[in-house]
């Protein structure tokens, strides 16, 4: 009650100011007249009573001063008065003010940016409400190779049948790409086959319409689709009415049966819809197709070690059941939180180093500026000293001056937060941040806000307290700020500039090394060349396609057609082509090599292709020959080998003719396969990853339980101008076959790399930045020095100096500062750059190319920044110099 | 603008106190008024009771209302708020506390 009070009260006298002192002053001038009044009463004369009145009264401005004193109206007013001033002598500098507030700016608006999206991925809690309880499921492959291996779908049954841990568990397949067509422009959509418990599992609902039921999930069930808010939105208006429309998805007819709510994404942004997977009960048997991602959610109260441990048994079971195909194959289960952030982790971590440095560049820059300032206004905070300032009110002005340069700067790079963060998010693929933190994250800004505020308090008060206690005679005589700054301010500076080349030379060195490491998997061998060729998929329908034959015919005739399109080089069926991280396995007996225990067995790669898939891709032929039209259901079953499944089943003995068998079963006469070639080592798995063992096998022979589904087109021009022409061919075979991601297959190369690229321009340009602020403090620092010294320049060039030594003298100065930061810089990069090990390809973590080059380039930048006041010291005419006082 | 010492403001705050405790009253009222009832002895000057004034409405100890004077003129009155009615009590039982104190020194040293 009192507080609310007073600060009315104080509001009032604040603001309402000119009725405040209207009453002040009626109220002393009562006083005067009710004095006057009693001494008239006490016998004196008009004018005498007015003077005793006067007399007794003393000064009215300094009863009132008084007043106004305790109303404490002097003190909020003296800060308007700075704020003023400051913005006065800000504007008045606008080259200062602006660089200043742009660096904060950027900074700020850079450090928060990544901070957000840091928080969304690696703190936030999942937008699922069963977040906690939510974990992945995989199988432990490792001593195949694969200790994070996506389930098969015989094993998800098995799991979620016999587990007693989980209250659920959903699968979804392969990420896959739709096409809508029919109401509108065509439009690939991406999206995911799930079964129908996966957003159950999840604990999320659709906000209209209904979620999968079971019978949505069954062979031959109505086709059903679910959208998330972004495409309800964007392509069909929002209108509520969509529910129970149908679209056309992949060429076949899908009913809307719900929407999602507008946040939900799984597992990544990038999802538009989702459909059941209705998978078959043999489809469900198959322990040896590996492609399934499996979500499951705990029981309430189940520690993680609990399920793993069920888990683990269930595998053992199985591995019983199935000794063939999950010999050694075990299960485990991961946190979604860590699994989400599992790749993304590292990547991230090095971006908010890299903004954190950016930051504290910037900041040193801003600390620079003003200690600078400061020290070429001794002679304005000496005449103001002189004038009977007293020193508090001096620092108080200078104070305020910084502070409001730090909050223009913060404010812009609020701004600018907005305005870049949703430009950044999308700059930022999938593979990096799987869930969107689009939003500015207050926590975040207010946290970069705060540093520069600090810093500009703290490199505001300093230099004030330095300045106001400057010797007023010797200021004001030694004039024109030119006086020997205080030595402690100039080693300041040079910290702050040797710390700012030092980050510089970090964050470069970290770019360099990612910008070559890109360059490397650019201008890898991946042993396939992805340029000028189309691929596109036509999983075959399996109820039409249930025969090898009619399978076997589909591609015989596609590929005749496709190959005689004019602009056709070659084309190729493939299973997989490279980089769409799905693959299959299978294990084998070598003819002659004995019977292999369970879990030794040879399990190498299968990839079933056409005739001409190998020449198609421009994969390399080691040894031996290509598939030929010889080899037919009729002649031998021959394979292919890549080099390092030759090698490491092979011993340095030549594979070439011998032959393996995919049997199993040591009872049953093998079915042997004869190896007539040898082909190079394709990244199938990643650019930077490499090759396993791989064997490819002629679909005219048997698909092996592999179906080829990409058809591959090489063609000397743009492959996308054969698209529809393709397309066209595959319709002439089989009018209802489905067409999907049709594509060039360069694009799987980029996507393969955009997370790299997309980090690597990040760090790069935040290495610029670095670069620009460093240099830009060196150079100021040394304009001050020369500045300051033009007088002692002009002594010397007056006692001969030659112009030359003038400028020789500026330029080590500045390559003194810089040669310290260089070498502080250097260590600590070689100490961090371990740091991007991960994101490193055919470079070492102290590559001395890079290092080298970035110490260059920045001697050279830094080099131009000193030639500039340089100059200027090497011009300095004595006579000038020496009367300017 | 020589402020006056803390025991002089802070006595000049309790006379102001005790004064408007009676009635509302204007500044130029409560400074005859301190001086007739201590005899003459003590007298408030204007530059230190006007911002005594200010300074006690500023703490919320007294509140201020224009009214009609005696003579018919506008005036600012002064009256003690409830804060300051308690405020006054503590004040003046140290005050009191204080002087008997200093007396028993006075008396026995």
């Amino acid at each position: 009650m009192r507080m609310a009070k007073k600060i009315s009260h104080r509001i009032r006298s604040l603001f309402r100011k000119g009725a405040v002192e209207q009453e002040l002053d009626q109220e002393l001038r009562f006083h005067l007249e009710r004095q006057i009044a009693e001494n008239i009463a006490a016998g004196m004369t008009a004018e005498e009573a007015r003077r005793a009145a006067m007399r007794e009264f003393g000064g009215v401005e300094q009863v009132k001063e008084g007043c106004r004193d305790e109303r404490r109206v002097n003190f909020s007013e003296a800060v308007i008065q700075d704020v003023r001033y400051g913005l006065r002598t800000l504007r008045k500098n606008f080259g200062f003010t602006f660089f200043a507030v742009a660096v904060l700016a950027l900074g700020i608006a850079a450090c928060t940016a990544i901070f957000s999206i840091a928080d969304a991925v690696l703190v936030r809690p999942l937008p699922y409400r069963n977040a906690e309880r939510l974990v992945m499921v995989w199988e432990d492959a490792a001593s195949y190779g694969f200790p994070h291996d996506t389930p098969s779908l015989g094993d998800f049954s098995d799991w979620k049948a016999r587990n007693e841990v989980f209250e659920d568990m959903a699968a979804l397949s392969y990420s896959g790409s739709f096409n809508l067509t029919g109401s509108g422009n065509p439009e690939e959509l991406r999206g995911k086959i799930v079964t129908a418990n996966l957003f159950s599992v999840l604990g999320a609902k659709p906000i209209l319409g209904r979620d999968f039921r079971a019978d949505d999930d069954v062979p031959g069930a109505v086709r059903v689709v679910i959208l998330s808010h972004e495409l309800w939105a964007r392509r069909f208006g929002a209108d509520p009415q969509v529910i129970g429309k149908e679209i056309w998805l992949n060429y076949e007819r899908c009913t809307i049966v719900g929407i999602m709510q507008q946040s939900f994404q799984f597992p990544d942004r990038e999802a538009e819809l989702w459909v059941p997977a209705r998978f078959t009960k043999e489809q469900l048997a198959n322990h040896g197709n590996h492609f399934l991602n499996v979500v499951a959610l705990l029981k309430p109260g189940t520690p993680l070690k609990t399920a793993n441990a069920n888990l683990e048994t269930i595998a053992k079971q199985i591995e019983k059941e199935h000794p063939d195909e999950n010999a050694k194959i075990g299960a485990y289960a991961v946190p979604l939180r860590e699994e989400i952030s599992r790749d993304s982790r590292p990547a991230i971590l090095v971006l908010v180093g890299a903004a954190c440095f950016v930051l504290l560049i910037a900041c040193a820059n801003v600390a620079n500026l003003l200690l600078a300032r400061a020290a070429g206004r001794r002679r304005e905070i000496g005449i103001r000293l002189t004038l009977g300032a007293s020193r508090g009110r001096v620092i108080r002005q200078m104070l305020t001056e910084s502070l409001l340069l730090a909050s223009l700067g913060g404010g812009s790079g609020l701004v600018l937060a907005f305005w870049g963060i949703p430009l950044l998010t999308s700059l930022i693929p999938a593979g990096i941040a799987p869930l969107s933190g689009s939003e500015v994250n207050i926590r975040a800004l207010l946290f970069t806000f705060a540093i520069s505020i600090v810093t500009g308090t703290m490199f505001g008060v300093f230099p004030a307290l330095r300045v106001s206690r400057v010797d007023l005679t010797s200021s004001l005589k030694q004039g024109g700020g030119r006086d020997g700054v205080a030595p402690g301010g100039r080693r300041l500076r040079d910290v702050l500039v040797v710390c700012e080349v030092a980050l510089a030379i970090v964050l470069l060195s970290g770019a360099a090394l990612m910008i070559r490491s890109l360059q490397n998997l650019y201008h890898l061998d991946p042993g396939f060349r992805a340029d000028h060729v189309l691929v596109m998929r036509t999983p075959l329908p399996r109820q039409k396609y249930e025969k090898f034959a009619v399978r076997k015919a589909f591609f015989d005739q596609v590929l005749e057609r496709v190959g005689h399109l004019p602009g056709v080089v070659a084309a190729g069926y493939t299973t997989w082509v490279p980089l769409t991280n799905s693959g299959g396995a299978t294990g084998i007996t070598i003819e002659n090599q004995g019977v292999p225990e369970p879990g030794q067995r040879p399990i190498p790669n299968v990839r079933v292709v056409s005739r001409d898939y190998i020449r198609t891709l421009r994969m390399k032929l080691i040894r031996g020959r290509v598939f030929d039209e010889h080899d037919d259901t009729a002649t031998q079953a021959v394979a292919l080998i890549n080099e390092t499944m030759a090698r490491r089943f092979w011993h340095g003995t030549d594979p070439v003719g011998t032959r393996f068998s995919c049997c199993v079963d040591p009872t049953e006469k093998p079915a042997w396969i004869t190896i007539v070639g040898i082909v190079g080592d394709v990244h199938q798995a990643g650019l930077d990853v490499p090759a396993r063992p791989e064997m490819y096998l002629p679909y005219q022979q048997s698909d092996f339980g592999y179906e080829p589904e990409y058809l591959a087109v090489r063609t000397p021009g743009d492959p996308m101008l054969l698209a529809e022409a393709v397309r066209k061919e595959v319709w002439a075979v089989d009018k209802e076959q489905p067409v999907a991601d049709v594509m060039p297959l360069a694009n799987f190369v980029d996507e393969n790399l955009v997370a790299r690229r997309v980090q690597a321009s990040l760090l790069g340009s935040f290495a610029g930045m670095a670069m620009l602020l460093a240099a830009l403090g060196i150079y100021a620092v040394l304009s001050f020095v020369v500045t300051q010294r033009t007088q002692e320049i002009g002594v010397r060039v007056a006692l001969g100096a030659e112009p030359a030594d003038v400028m020789r003298t500026v330029l080590s100065q500045g390559m003194k500062l810089y040669a310290l930061g260089a070498a502080l810089g250097l260590a600590s990069a070689l100490a961090l750059s371990r740091t991007l090990q991960h994101s490193l390809y055919g470079v070492s973590a102290n590559d001395p190319v890079s290092f080298g080059g970035v110490i260059i380039l920045l001697a050279g930048v830094t080099a131009l920044a000193c030639y500039v006041p340089a100059r200027r010291a090497m011009r300095v005419d004595p006579m000038v110099a020496l009367r300017y006082e | 603008m020589s402020k006056p010492t803390d025991l002089v403001q802070g006595t000049v705050d309790l006379l102001i106190l005790k004064t408007v405790a009676l009635e509302p009253m204007h500044g130029w009222a409560i400074a005859q008024r301190i001086r007739q009832v201590s005899g003459n002895v003590l007298q408030v000057n204007q530059g230190a009771l006007y911002p005594a004034l200010h300074r006690l409405e500023q703490q919320g100890w007294i509140q201020a209302e224009w009214g009609e004077s005696e003579n018919n003129r506008r005036a600012k009155y002064y009256s003690l708020t409830k804060a300051g009615k308690k405020y006054l009590r503590d004040e003046q039982a140290n005050w009191e506390r204080l002087s008997v104190a200093i007396g028993l020194v006075l008396k026995t040293a």
